[in-house]
C-alpha cells in the first residue's frame, strides 16, 4: 500500500516537474510548479522529515510559488491592452548546450546515487529517529543548542535582505 | 568571532546614525567601528579558541586573515568620501552598513569550521553584493550588473549548498575536521570510497571559484566590475575574493587534502585556463575599470596556483598576494575615482585610459600612486607585488607545477604590457588635466597606501615572518 502511495507521488513529481519544462506558457508552468512542490513535500514525508515537508509547503508553496504568480500578474501588461491573449510565453536558445549541460549534470547526479553510500545510512543513524513521533522536537533542541550560532548569525543576512530590499524598492524624492 | 559580534552590532548602529542629519559623522564612526573591531581581533593573536559548539575557529591563521580584509575595508572607506555630495540620492548610512554587514559574512568565511557557517557566510557576502552593485539607482549598467550577478550568484550558491549536501551524504559531517578525516580513513582503505563524495567536491569547488571569478565562471566580472559603483568595484575586487580564497584554501587543505590526487587536476587546468583568458582578454580593454576586472581575475588565476600547489607555506603566500593586491588595487581605483569624476564624457565619468592623459603634469601624487598600485599589480621588483608573485611562485615551484608556472611568467609579462597603459597615459601623453582637490583623509590613505606599497617591496619579511 505505502509503495503505490509513494510511486503515485513520484510519479506527480516527476510529471509535473516535465510540464514545467515542456510548456511555453509561464503561468501553467507555475501551476505545475506547485504539484510539483506538493508532491516533493510529500516525499519529504514519507522519508521520515514531516519538519523538511512542512518547511517546503509553506516556503515554496505558501512563499516562492505566490510570488512567482504575483510577478507574472504584475508584469503582464503588454497583453492586455493589445486586447490579445493574456499570457507569458518563453522561447528557447541554446537548446543544444542547454540540453547537454542538463543532461550531462542529470546523467553525473543519477550515477552518483545509483552508486551512493550514503554514510547516515549504513550507520543506522535512521533506526533511532523513526521510533520518535515527530522530528521537530530534536530539530528545535539542536537549533537551540548545538546550531544556535547558524540560527543567531541568519538574522545579519536577514538584516541584510531588509535593509537592501528597502533600500532598493525605494524612490529617491 | 569578537569581531564578528562587534561589527553586527556597529552595522546596526549605523543604522541609527543615518537619523541624524548630520551626514559627516557617518564615516569617521564607521571608521572607528572598523578600527574596533581590528583591535579586537588583533587580541585574539596567539590563541586558538572553538566556538559554540566548533562553529568557528579563531587562531592566528583567522586572524591573519580577518585584518588583511578589515584592513582593506579600512582603506576603501577611507577612500569612501561620505559618498559624495548627493544628498537626494545616496545613503551612506545604509551603504555603511551594509559594507559592516558584508565583513561579518567574509570573517565567517575565514574562520568557519562548519560548512554551515560557511554557506551563511558567502550568503551574507553575496547578498550585500547584489545590493551595493545595484546601489545607483539611476544607472542603467548598474541596475543590469545587479541583476546579472544576483541571479549568476544565487546559482553559484545553490551548486554549492548541493556539493555541500552531496559531501554531508558521504561522509556524514558538516564539520570540516570531520570530513577531513573521513576522506583520510577512505584513502587508507578503512572506509567505503564513494563517487558521492567526487561529485560533491567537485560541486563545492564549482561554486567557490564561481564567487572568486576563476575561468571559466567569470562570465559575470567584467560586466559587474563595470556596472558597480567604483568604490563598491574596488570592496568587492578585495574583500570578496580574500575571504573566498581564504575559504577554498582552508576547504581544501583541511578537509579535502586526502583526495589532492583527484582535485588537483582539476585545479592546474582551471588556473591555467584563467590566466591566459583574463591577461589576454584584458590587452584589448579600452576602459580602464574593465582591465581591473579582467586583471582581477588573472589574480584568481595566480592566487589560485598556490592553492594548487597545496606546500605549507600557501597559506602566507595566500596572504602576502591578497594584502599586496589590496592594496594596490584600492589605490588604483581611489585615483581612478578621483580621475573619471574630473574629467565627464557625455554626462558620464570617462573611464576610459584617455582619461589619465597628462596627469602627471598637474598630479604628481596622483600620478605617483597610480604609478605604483600599477608597477604592484604587475609585479616589478620593489613593489609588494612582486614579492606576492615570487612566493606564489616558488609553492608552486616546490610542487612541480610546471605547466601552470610556464604559463603564468608568460602571462605576467603580458600583463606589464596593459597595466603600463594608465601609467604611459599620465606621464607620457599631453592632456589638459587641472590640479584636483583632494581631501585630507583621501591623501592621506594614498600616501599610506603607496607607502605600504613600496615597504613591502622593499621588506617583506616585515609582514611574511608574521603570516
Amino acid at each position: 500500500m505505502l509503495n503505490i502511495i509513494l510511486i503515485a507521488f513520484c510519479i506527480l513529481t516527476v510529471g509535473s516537474a516535465l510540464w514545467v519544462l515542456w510548456t511555453k506558457n509561464v503561468l501553467h508552468a507555475a501551476f505545475a510548479l506547485l504539484l510539483t512542490f506538493l508532491g516533493v513535500a510529500a516525499l519529504y514525508v514519507m522519508a521520515g522529515a514531516d519538519f523538511l515537508g512542512i518547511t517546503q509547503i509553506l516556503v515554496y508553496v505558501g512563499g516562492i510559488l505566490v510570488l512567482l504568480i504575483f510577478g507574472i500578474m504584475l508584469t503582464n501588461q503588454a497583453g492586455n491592452k493589445e486586447g490579445g491573449k493574456n499570457m507569458i510565453l518563453t522561447e528557447n536558445l541554446n537548446r543544444f548546450w542547454g540540453i547537454l549541460i542538463a543532461g550531462g549534470f542529470f546523467g553525473l547526479l543519477f550515477y552518483t546515487f545509483t552508486q551512493a553510500g550514503f554514510q547516515e545510512v549504513e550507520q543506522q543513524h535512521f533506526g533511532e529517529i523513526s521510533n520518535h513521533s515527530s522530528t521537530i522536537q530534536i530539530t528545535g533542541i539542536q537549533l537551540m543548542t548545538d546550531y544556535v550560532l547558524p540560527f543567531e548569525i541568519v538574522g545579519v543576512l536577514l538584516m541584510i535582505a531588509l535593509v537592501g530590499a528597502s533600500f532598493l524598492a525605494s524612490k529617491n524624492e | 568571532m569578537n569581531s564578528i559580534i562587534a561589527l553586527s552590532l556597529f552595522g546596526i548602529a549605523n543604522l541609527f546614525l543615518g537619523f541624524l542629519n548630520n551626514r559627516k559623522i557617518l564615516m569617521p564612526a564607521t571608521l572607528a567601528f572598523i578600527l574596533f573591531a581590528l583591535g579586537l581581533n588583533l587580541a585574539d593573536w596567539n590563541t586558538e579558541v572553538l566556538w559554540f559548539n566548533n562553529m568557528l575557529r579563531t587562531n592566528n591563521l583567522s586572524v591573519n586573515f580577518t585584518t588583511v580584509i578589515l584592513v582593506a575595508t579600512l582603506l576603501v572607506v577611507a577612500i569612501s568620501r561620505g559618498f559624495g555630495d548627493d544628498e537626494e540620492h545616496s545613503h551612506p548610512a545604509e551603504y555603511y552598513a551594509i559594507m559592516l554587514f558584508s565583513v561579518v559574512g567574509a570573517i565567517m568565511m575565514v574562520t568557519f569550521e562548519n560548512l554551515l557557517m560557511l554557506f551563511i557566510g558567502l550568503e551574507i557576502l553575496s547578498v550585500s553584493m547584489y545590493v551595493l552593485t545595484g546601489s545607483d539607482k539611476r544607472n542603467l549598467r548598474s541596475n543590469e550588473a545587479a541583476l546579472k550577478y544576483f541571479l549568476m550568484g544565487a546559482f553559484a550558491t545553490g551548486i554549492l549548498l548541493f556539493g555541500v549536501a552531496l559531501v554531508y551524504g558521504a561522509t556524514g559531517s558538516f564539520s570540516i575536521y570531520g570530513i577531513g578525516n573521513f576522506v583520510t580513513e577512505n584513502r587508507m582503505g578503512q572506509s567505503e570510497i564513494t563517487p558521492m563524495l567526487y561529485v560533491g567536491i567537485l560541486l563545492i569547488i564549482i561554486g567557490l571559484l564561481f564567487k572568486v571569478s576563476a575561468a571559466p565562471f567569470h562570465f559575470w566580472t567584467p560586466d559587474v566590475y563595470e556596472g558597480a559603483p567604483t568604490i563598491f568595484t574596488a570592496f568587492m575586487s578585495t574583500v570578496v575574493k580574500t575571504a573566498g580564497f581564504a575559504a577554498l584554501y582552508r576547504l581544501l587543505s583541511v578537509s579535502f587534502v586526502g583526495e589532492y590526487g583527484k582535485w588537483v587536476y582539476l585545479l592546474y587546468f582551471l588556473c591555467a585556463a584563467t590566466l591566459i583568458i583574463a591577461n589576454i582578454t584584458a590587452v584589448y580593454q579600452q576602459s580602464f575599470k574593465r582591465m581591473m576586472a579582467f586583471s582581477s581575475i588573472s589574480h584568481a588565476g595566480y592566487l589560485l596556483m598556490t592553492v594548487t600547489s597545496n606546500q605549507a607555506t600557501t597559506q602566507s603566500s595566500i596572504l602576502f598576494y591578497s594584502l599586496a593586491y589590496s592594496i594596490a588595487t584600492v589605490t588604483a581605483f581611489a585615483v581612478m575615482i578621483l580621475v573619471s569624476e574630473n574629467k565627464t564624457s557625455n554626462g558620464k565619468p570617462d573611464e576610459s585610459f584617455d582619461a589619465f592623459k597628462g596627469l602627471a603634469k598637474n598630479n604628481p601624487l596622483l600620478a605617483f600612486a597610480l604609478a605604483v598600485s600599477m608597477l604592484s599589480l604587475a609585479g616589478i621588483p620593489l613593489t609588494a607585488g612582486f614579492w606576492g608573485k615570487f612566493f606564489i611562485f616558488s609553492d608552486a615551484f616546490k610542487r612541480g607545477l610546471i605547466l601552470d608556472l610556464i604559463v603564468a611568467v608568460l602571462m605576467s609579462a603580458v600583463g606589464v604590457y596593459y597595466y603600463f597603459k594608465p601609467i604611459i597615459a599620465s606621464y607620457m601623453k599631453e592632456g589638459n588635466i587641472q590640479e584636483i582637490t583632494i581631501k585630507p583623509i583621501y591623501k592621506l590613505t594614498l600616501i599610506i597606501t603607496t607607502i605600504l606599497t613600496i615597504l613591502l617591496g622593499l621588506m617583506p619579511d616585515l609582514v611574511k615572518s608574521i603570516f
